[in-house]
């Protein structure tokens, strides 16, 4: 049986970012009300990142690898990281049905720092899903 | 019993199908009733003196009165034909409105889908009505008291099995308090009706919902049954033609039963589908369906009860209970189970059925469900429950 890519499943179950505690200056949380998978994502842009949750092997590993997507971003170049991004940061395909696990880090991450100035949060239909 | 070959489906594809409660497949009696329609009688009902539209009414009109002999309804004209039970309650709730005032009680149980929650919830912003629950035990079981139930109490809308745990509660003391008290009853026949037959007669009931996409019949065509005094003293649901008796420039007046509440063109095809359905059930018979689903839910209860890493949520006996089990499997989260499952052609559903009410009550995100129907076999779940053994093992 291989359900997911090894890397999706190396993620899932040892997670590098996972409840990572430190002070951060941006925190949020976002749930997929569909399944019930919540994350809050914190991050210091450029210093620490880290993510606490539940949710299926797709959402926990999605949320570990933007860890080390945006470690030498700043903010401006965390609110442009797209879909494409996401999925392909994952390495694998990932289907409509599955698309709102991949993405639900993602949506937390730049909420987060949407919320922070002020602007108009993300919603799924700006990810096209 | 051979079933499965009476559904085209399972001879197009590899597909192990075991999410019959989200919706059941479909057998070639109604795909060529549906296809027989459209095919030679084609046209509006109601309308127009022609030999045509004669042929369509006649037959949407038997599917009415079939549907209302199914469930022992006495009279055709208490059939109303809706989308699905989510629309039939939600027409109770809106043409029901101006009878309720500030500080009347609905009472709901935990159980409740979210079509039977929302529409109650719609109805208490706009009336300042109060909404109370039944609660239940940790198997799920209503723990009705009679005290629930008072003199401020306008109605109780209850399931008559819940889509994620199995439950059938009793209804009957329910009903008796309920009518003891002047309140009205709704009951969700959703689940169960495709398990267990309904008699709105014996039940004593005052509305009785369900859609016709669960019981082998199409999607698009759901039923609310009510009782003629009750349905006559209502508010018009939706506006338009059809329903209308006189239409002038300021007013109008509303047909007379079923008409006031099917406003429009409704859906012949599904309606006729949906007959088709129905007599699909009375050929087999309940009592040949009810013992052959127990036999194969106490399968599955005994394999997944054999599995220590699977923990059953709900009842784990088989008494007063439908066909489906809802379940967890450590270090597994649902959509992973059924990710792992569908890679087998394996169809279940994982989430939280549209009872976040009910999963809140156990803190649970959501669970596995299986749920089993006539075409399923031994085999299936077989074939299923070696996939969560793979699973699990993939996982730990
Ligand atoms: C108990 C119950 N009530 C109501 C519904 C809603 O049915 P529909 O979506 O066809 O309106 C369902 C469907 O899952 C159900 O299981």
């Amino acid at each position: 049986m291989d359900i997911y890519a090894q890397n999706i499943l190396d993620r899932y179950k040892e997670p590098h970012y996972k409840d990572k505690e430190f002070s951060a200056e941006i925190t949020h949380k976002e749930a997929n009300h569909s399944c019930g998978d919540v994350i809050e994502t914190s991050i210091t842009p450029k210093e620490a990142y880290g993510f606490s949750g539940q949710g299926c092997a797709i959402s926990m590993a999605s949320a570990d690898m933007l860890g080390d997507l945006t470690e030498d971003m700043d903010e401006n170049e965390i609110l442009k990281i797209a879909k494409a991004d996401v999925f392909e940061m994952l390495g694998i395909d990932i289907s409509l049905r599955r698309s709102k696990c991949a993405l639900l880090a993602l949506l937390a991450l730049q909420n987060g720092i949407l919320e922070k100035r002020g602007e108009k949060l993300k919603t799924w239909t700006d990810y096209h899903i | 019993m051979d079933f499965k070959k009476d559904f085209p489906i399972f001879g197009k594809r590899d597909l192990v199908y075991l999410d019959s409660a989200a919706t059941a497949q479909k057998p070639q009696a109604v795909l060529d009733a549906i296809t027989e329609y459209y095919t030679h009688f084609n046209s509006n009902i109601h309308r127009g003196p022609n030999f045509l539209s004669e042929e369509a009414t006649v037959a949407y009109e038997d599917a009415r009165r079939v549907t209302a002999d199914f469930i022992h309804a006495e009279n055709k004209h208490e059939i109303i034909f809706t989308r699905n039970t989510t629309e039939s309650i939600n027409l109770v709730a809106r043409s029901l409105e101006s009878q309720f005032q500030k500080g009347d009680e609905i009472l709901l149980s935990k159980l409740e889908h979210h079509s039977n929650i929302v529409p109650w919830l719609q109805l208490s912003e706009k009336t300042g009505v109060n909404i109370k629950y039944i609660p239940i035990d940790s198997e799920g079981r209503l723990e009705f008291a009679e005290e629930l139930i008072n003199e401020k109490t306008r109605l109780v809308a209850i399931t008559a099995m819940n889509n994620s745990l199995a439950v059938m509660p009793e209804l009957e003391p329910i009903i008796k308090v309920a009518h003891s008290k002047n309140a009205l009853v709704l009951v969700d026949v959703a689940q169960s009706i495709v398990h267990q037959e309904v008699d709105v007669q014996k039940l004593g009931v005052d509305f009785i919902v369900f859609s016709g996409h669960k019981i082998y019949g199409p999607t698009g065509i759901g039923v609310l049954w009510g009782r003629t005094e009750l349905l006559e003293q209502m508010e018009p649901f939706l506006g338009g033609g059809s329903m209308i008796n006189e239409v002038f420039e300021d007013h109008f007046t509303p047909a007379g039963l079923p008409e006031k509440f099917e406003a429009g063109t409704p859906n012949i095809a599904g309606a006729i589908g949906l007959k088709a359905a129905l007599q699909y059930v009375l050929d087999i018979g309940y009592s040949k369906i009810h013992k052959y689903e127990k036999e194969l839910t106490e399968y599955l209860l005994g394999k997944l009860t054999s599995m220590p890493y699977v923990e059953i949520i709900g009842p784990k006996d088989l008494k007063n209970r439908g066909s489906l089990v809802s379940f967890g499997i450590e270090g597994v989260h649902p959509h992973d189970i059924a990710e792992g499952l569908s890679q087998q052609n394996i169809v279940i559903r994982a989430g939280h059925h549209c009872n976040q009410v009910l999963m809140d009550h156990y803190g649970l995100p959501g669970t596995a469900r299986i749920s089993l129907a006539l075409y399923n076999t031994e085999e299936d779940i077989d074939k299923a429950v070696k996939t969560l053994e793979e699973t699990h093992k993939y996982f730990n």
